[in-house]
């Protein structure tokens, strides 16, 4: 167990350590110059130009930038291009932001899920299963920002409600039942966005996992030896077939990060992926490259947390 | 089998042979939503087909960039004004098929455009995608066992691709390249190999030990002949089933990028880019976002559902007994 902990950490810090080193050649090999994002701004003369670029440690060798700007990051001392702010304190304040979406678009992936692929299964080829089948690959065949416009048309019309932003703009200070009423409807929409494709790929997961264990001998043997149906399928199904979910726990840590650019900027969300989005329009490399540096280590953190979680949940694996 | 005589009793009571084509075609009957995706597919493929010849060219029977500001924003199967236009002006078949834009462009004609590049966009993004997946993946599964490095040093490669998050990864690359709807193929096809590599590897790696391996190689077949002619063959059925679902999610993809702004370059329409114009008129004109949403929803749709029932024909494992 020590020693699989300590390899793997040592082989995930060899394959950040790769990672690194290709986002920063992909960003710094791409065609274009931070400094030609705003070639007409009569503010960036040449001279200008130039003291950024020594400020910033541009006119160095690629290799030199590379040191230097991981020991800013490791430091905390790393500031964006764009505004002078430090990184990290920005990405933490849309990192608070992006916290709520992400926290309510899990649970209602994880709640509704289950419940669907576990019908799906016990009822397999009827009328129900066919159509969350049919359903689940609609849902992972929308685009995000069409459903979305669907959703906003259909809110707005029905029930009146504005659901653009963080916030109603100008909501001010009125009875804090409204104000929670006001935040629950700007964040519903973007959830339910953010968890469509997860609910569909992880029913599709649960059902198979379920027809899988509903074939053993086991289940057979409890039928046979008359376990009621519902005893069967919650008691003697169902536990073993939660074996795998117990690992995606550790999967879904990426998704704290990656947000979704689409879907913040179409409802003006202030979150991680608004932000990045920004910052690629800007140029701002700092914020790019420490984003993508995150959330490679959630990445990393994630398998190694599933690995680990499997490791306790399945007796049959030992190492 | 053969060793039995033709004119053997034996010979009766088996089952008609059938060719795996043949085979393959029975099942897929079978599969009433595969059987739907395909024949979606062919439509789009012809439609796709259709409208580039149609839009394109000195003189196209259907000007995709023609703008007429004096009918803005007509509602599908509107009859244009015939005395405010000038005779070319007057689209092709008599009416505003589709509504026109908030520039008094025939979407219709716009939407054929489109059809042609989310099909090559998917197409040729998947295509790259899958020959950087079956060479690698080849590669590691096949040579994996005497050399450990190369082995390890590929599936390393993969592991660190796999660490970028892959939208915005492509989103990042995009940005930075100069917008054009090759670049996006390219950067789709080099950020999404990474899954045909596993399988492919997967299947090297239990092909390899077959005895059809073993007596290629007893006979002196070099290994690219047995890579490429002999192994690759029997690790298809997997990559088939990826790379259909994998157009699915490039087409998506490009849309997404389309409907940032970083698709392809603004005179040519995309249905990304004519869902994203159309989005600051969601209340006015909903044609212009339902259309395209529900454009790209049927292709994606029946690529997904295609794949699925391919997934399901070619693993014996998942068929029904019959």
């Amino acid at each position: 167990m020590l020693s699989f902990i300590g390899r793997s950490i040592v082989q995930k810090t060899i394959t950040l350590f790769f990672v690194s080193i290709v986002s920063f050649l992909i960003i710094h090999l791409a065609p274009g110059k931070p400094s030609q994002v705003d070639p007409l701004n009569p503010k960036f003369t040449p001279e200008i130009v130039e003291r950024f670029r020594k400020e910033f440690h541009l006119d160095k060798p690629i290799y030199v930038q590379y040191v230097y700007f991981y020991r800013d990051l490791f430091t905390g001392k790393t500031v964006s291009w764009k505004d002078n702010q430090p990184v990290l304190g920005k990405i933490w304040e849309r990192f608070l932001n992006s916290l709520p979406l992400f926290i309510v678009g899990t649970i209602i992936t994880w709640t509704l899920s289950f419940p669907i692929g576990i019908r799906s299964a016990i009822f397999r080829g009827g009328f129900y299963d066919r159509s969350a089948t049919f359903f689940s690959y609609l849902l992972i065949s929308v685009p995000g920002f069409f459903f979305a416009y669907v959703l906003i048309i259909f809110v707005v019309t029905h029930f009146h409600v504005p659901v653009i932003g963080l916030k109603t703009f100008g909501i001010g200070d009125t009875s804090w039942l409204r104000m929670i009423m006001d935040r629950v409807w700007h964040l519903l929409l973007p959830s339910v966005l953010g968890a469509t494709g997860g609910i569909a790929i992880l029913s599709r997961y649960v059902r198979s996992q379920m027809l899988e264990v509903e074939g053993q001998d086991y289940v057979r043997t409890a039928r046979a030896k008359g376990v009621p149906e519902e005893q069967v399928h919650y008691k003697h199904a169902l536990r073993n077939a939660l074996l795998p979910f117990v690992t995606m726990f550790g999967l879904i840590l990426p998704g704290l990060i990656g947000g979704s650019v689409i879907i913040e900027s179409i409802f003006s969300w202030p979150g991680m992926g608004r932000m990045a989005y920004e910052a690629i329009l800007a140029r701002d490399y700092p914020i790019i490259l420490t984003v993508n540096f995150i959330s490679a280590v959630l990445v990393l953190a994630g398998t190694f947390i599933s690995d680990l979680l499997y490791l306790v949940v399945d007796p049959r694996i030992r190492l | 089998m053969k060793t039995i005589g033709k004119d053997s009793r034996v010979d009766d009571p088996m089952a008609d042979r059938r060719s795996g084509i043949e085979e393959f075609w029975r099942l897929l009957k079978q599969n009433r939503l595969a059987m739907i995706g395909l024949a979606i597919f062919g439509l789009f493929f012809c439609i796709a087909l259709l409208g580039l010849v149609l839009t394109t060219g000195k003189n196209p029977a259907f000007d995709p960039a023609m703008v007429r500001l004096q009918e803005k924003l007509r509602p599908p199967l509107s009859r244009p004004n015939l005395e405010t236009l000038r005779s070319e002006e007057v689209p092709r078949l008599g009416v505003y098929l589709f509504g026109t834009d908030d520039l008094g462009r025939d979407v219709f004609a716009r939407m054929l455009q489109g059809a042609w590049v989310s099909l090559t966009v998917g197409f040729v993004a998947v295509g790259i995608s899958v020959i950087i997946g079956i060479f690698m993946g080849g590669i590691s599964g096949y040579f994996g066992q005497n050399h450990t490095s190369m082995d390890t040093l590929i599936m390393r490669f993969v592991d660190i691709m796999l660490c970028f998050p892959s939208f915005f990864l492509i989103l990042t690359v995009v940005a930075l390249l100069p917008a054009s709807m090759y670049n996006i193929m390219i950067v789709i096809g080099l950020t999404s190999w990474m899954g045909t590599t596993r399988f492919v590897r997967a299947e090297f790696l239990s092909l390899r030990e077959q005895d059809f391996v073993t007596a290629a190689r007893a006979l002196g077949v070099n290994h690219w002949r047995i890579i490429f002619r002999h192994m690759i063959p029997n690790a298809m059925a997997p990559v088939l089933v990826s790379a259909t679902i994998g157009i699915a999610t490039a087409i998506l993809t490009e849309a997404g990028l389309s409907f940032l702004g970083f698709g392809v370059p603004p005179p040519h329409a995309t249905w990304g880019s004519i869902l994203s114009d159309g989005k600051r008129f969601i209340f006015d004109a909903p044609w212009l976002t339902f259309l395209p949403g529900f454009a790209i929803l049927i292709v994606v749709l029946s690529f997904n559902l295609f794949g699925e029932g391919l997934r399901d024909i070619l693993n014996p494992k998942l068929r029904e007994r019959y």
